[in-house]
This record gives structure tokens, sequence and C-alpha cells, in this order.
């Protein structure tokens, strides 16, 4: 007889969740897709494919802080990011636009993707404003939910990350230890 | 009309006004403020009959400048427009005198659901 893990014995016992037992990949890309549809067009589609990021690349991210702590992000290539401020900016977009409009465009779809995946958490939570830069670091690889998509043919990554390192693992020869 | 937008994000007031203009809502004077001090003081200098605010600002936050409003005795109708779709800032929201929250991303449709009556 097999078991299925379904998640719910480590959700009961362990001190704090990791985010695949809170959210999948297809909540994820459906907030996503939402949120392009919205901010960027009617008819801009997100597919999910992985494609090899660029070398320069360029990251927005909100923190969530609660019950699960971390980041939503988003990645992709510099001149992706500035195809996207385009497209939000639309007629009122600048002939050059320049790190402040990246900035604030490329901020505000991570703060609209991170505010509706915060939404799908447990509460309360806290969500910081959108920063914009070099992603922060993955402190637990088993605390990553990771989406790759392509937009106009260019990749893009939404990660869903732990703030914090892994706990330690108890081990079992430590625990029958008898202090002397 | 008069209506006020208070949001950080220069790219998302523009986003609010082009969806106010396809739901329908574009004869109306339109007034921006870019955090919820700023729409404090536009309250009192631009007299709006309406406030759409984003919630997370740097300076004052949206629910700060609302309840700023409010203790100083203005009744003008505010609305959240925000990222803080989550049942219990919709509470805070409510308790605090908006009149609705629209959480990002929206639609026109959105607007429509929620603007119909507040705007003339």
């Amino acid at each position: 007889m097999s078991t299925i893990d379904t998640g719910a014995r480590r959700r009961t016992t362990d001190p704090r969740p990791v985010i695949t037992d809170l959210i999948d990949g297809d909540t994820i890309l459906s907030i996503a897709g939402d949120a392009w549809i919205s901010l960027v067009g009617e008819d801009e589609v997100l597919v999910p494919l992985p494609g090899p990021l660029p070398g320069d690349i360029l990251s927005s991210w909100v923190d969530v802080v609660g019950p699960w702590t971390g980041s939503v992000v988003l990645t992709t290539a510099r001149a992706t990011a500035e195809e996207l401020s385009r497209a939000l900016l639309r007629e009122s977009a600048p002939e050059v636009l320049d790190d402040e409009d990246v900035a604030d465009a490329f901020g505000e779809i991570a703060n609209v993707v991170g505010g509706s995946v915060k939404a799908a958490l447990p509460g309360p939570s806290a969500l910081s404003l959108p920063q914009v830069g070099n992603a922060p670091l993955v402190r637990n690889p088993g605390d990553v939910c990771r989406v790759d998509v392509v937009w106009r043919g260019e990749p893009l990554t939404i990660s869903v990350q732990g703030a914090l390192p892994p706990l330690p693992v108890p081990s079992p020869t430590r625990e029958n230890e008898v202090s002397l | 009309m008069k209506i006020l937008i208070a949001d950080d994000s220069r790219v998302m007031r523009q986003i609010v006004i082009r969806t106010l203009r396809q739901a329908g809502y574009d004869d109306h004077d339109i007034v921006e403020a870019e955090d919820g001090a700023d729409a404090l003081a536009k309250v009192g200098s631009e007299k709006p009959d309406l406030v759409l605010s984003d919630w997370n600002m740097p300076n004052m936050s949206g629910i700060e400048c609302l309840e700023a409003m409010r203790a100083s005795g203005s009744a003008v109708p505010f609305g959240f427009v925000t990222s803080e779709g989550s049942p219990e800032m919709r509470e805070k929201a409510a308790n605090a005198g908006a009149l609705f929250l629209i959480a990002k991303p929206f639609t026109e449709d959105t607007f429509r659901e929620h603007l119909d009556g507040v705007i003339a």
C-alpha cells in the first residue's frame, strides 16, 4: 500500500511552512496571467515555457512578512523589463525610458503579482513596497516555487522564495543521547 | 466631478486614469497625488469629490490618509485601488470608512461595478 504525502502532516507539525505547502505553480501562473491582462494588455499572454535568461538581467520584487516570510521576485532581461515598461505606459511612454520609469513600471508589476500571492497565503501578512535591482538570494532551495514563462518570445521567471534559511534537521542519534 | 488619484507609482496613476476613461468615466477633472501625505494636503487644497487611493505608499499610507481625513472631519468619499485585496485588508478599509476596495489587478468592469452610483 502506498502513502500519498499531501503535506498535511508537515503543516500541522512543522514550526513554519515552506511555500510549496501553501501555493503551487499553476496558481502563480494564473495570478501572473491576470496581472498581465490588466496591466500590460488584454491580448498579452504568458506562455509557461522555460527559457535561458541572458547575462544582463533585472529583477523586481516585493517582500511578504507573516506566517510565511519571503519575496515574490520577477526576473527578466533588462531589455524585456524596458519593453514591459513601455507596454504599461503605452502612449505616455517617453522616447527614451530612464531607469526611474523602468523601476516604477517593473516594480508595479511585482507589486500586483505579489499582492495577489500574499492574498493566497495564510495571513495576516504585510507587503513591502516594490524594489528593483539584483534579486534577493535564495536562502532555502526547499522553500521556492518558481514558474518560467515566455512573454513576447522573451523568458521571464516568477520566483516565490522564502527569506529564511532551512531549519536544522534533528539527528536521530543525537536525540537518543543521554547527557551524563 | 473632481477625482483625486493617489499612488506612489506614476505608471499606476496613468493606468487608473486610463481605466476610468475605458469604463466610461471620461469627463472628469483628475488630480494626482504621489503619496498619502500629498493626498491629504490636496484633499484640503483641491477639494475633490472622490479619492481613489493606493494602500502602501511611502511617507503616509492610504489608510493613514483616510484616518487623518476622517479625524479632521472630512467626509469626502474614499475608495482604495490597491494590491492589498485580502479579507482582513477589506475589513480594515471598511472600518476606516472606505466606500470600496478595488484590488489590483482590475479591469474596466471592476471599476464600473464599484464606481456606478459613486461617480455622477
